[in-house]
């Protein structure tokens, strides 16, 4: 990887991780009950939701300067991290090892990939 | 596995392949000079797909727990490397498809171990799924 390709890819690391966050907005919003179909998505918390995501494909645009697109939704799979994450912290959801093994492997891909 | 959910896989894929075309829109745009009538073009086309993928996401998420779903999403590694390939004639390394098979077998297995939770104990983000519904 050379150092502008290295450079663009943090922007696309930053889109992931907010959108990360997006996501986690999004599922509160899904877990509630609301009294129309129209108002599932004219609310406050999808809407910020996808105002943050599209902050992120700004980043991505950003980024494909300098990164090849089929690099691209590798660095992006860096969400898997978050999401984990995210989901023990904040929904408890439970984590195996299969899991783990899973992520190492993800990490893995993300790093040959990359170098 | 019921029908219904089958279905909703489906849909997931589909839903998948075209918002992965974003990808190529985005790549189109980052060529161009910020808000120039083309970035505009290309940057447009990267929202229409992305409001499409908004309402197809949020129905999916209701029926499917986020970990799976997410999971799922893996496949627009695939279609990255597919698209890079084919539109941009970017050069596709031996060191590119390793990562992207162990990134995909990842991804994989991280959806399997979500899957075998369902089956065995139900796990409780199904549930959260199924109740919002």
């Amino acid at each position: 990887m050379t150092k502008t390709v290295a450079l663009y890819s943090l922007f696309i690391l930053f889109g992931t991780f907010i959108s990360a966050i997006s996501q986690v907005m999004l599922k509160k919003a899904a877990m509630k009950t609301y009294p129309s179909k129209i108002r599932e998505y004219l609310n406050p918390l999808v809407l910020s939701a996808y105002l943050i995501f599209i902050v992120a494909t700004l980043c991505s645009v950003i980024a494909y300067r300098g990164v090849p697109l089929s690099l691209g939704p590798v660095l992006e799979a860096t969400s898997y991290i978050y999401v984990t994450i995210f989901g023990v912290k904040i929904f408890h959801e439970k984590v195996n090892r299969k899991k783990i093994l899973a992520l190492a492997l993800i990490i893995a891909g993300i790093v040959v990939a990359a170098v | 596995m019921k029908k219904n959910t089958v279905l909703t896989y489906v849909a997931l894929h589909l839903m998948l392949m075209i918002y992965s075309m974003s990808g190529i829109c985005s790549k189109l745009a980052s060529k161009q000079a910020f808000l120039s009538p083309k970035f505009i073009l290309y940057y447009g086309m990267v929202i229409v797909l992305l409001g499409f993928y908004a309402i197809a996401w949020q129905q999916i998420i209701k029926r499917l727990p986020l970990t799976t779903a997410y999971a799922n999403r893996a496949v627009t590694v695939i279609w990255g490397a597919v698209w890079g390939f084919l539109i941009f004639h970017e050069e596709i390394r031996f060191n590119k498809i390793t990562g992207i098979i162990l990134v995909v077998a990842g991804v994989a297995l991280y959806a399997l171990s979500d899957g075998g939770d369902d089956v065995k104990k139900g796990s409780s983000a199904s549930e959260e799924s199924e109740e919002a519904q």
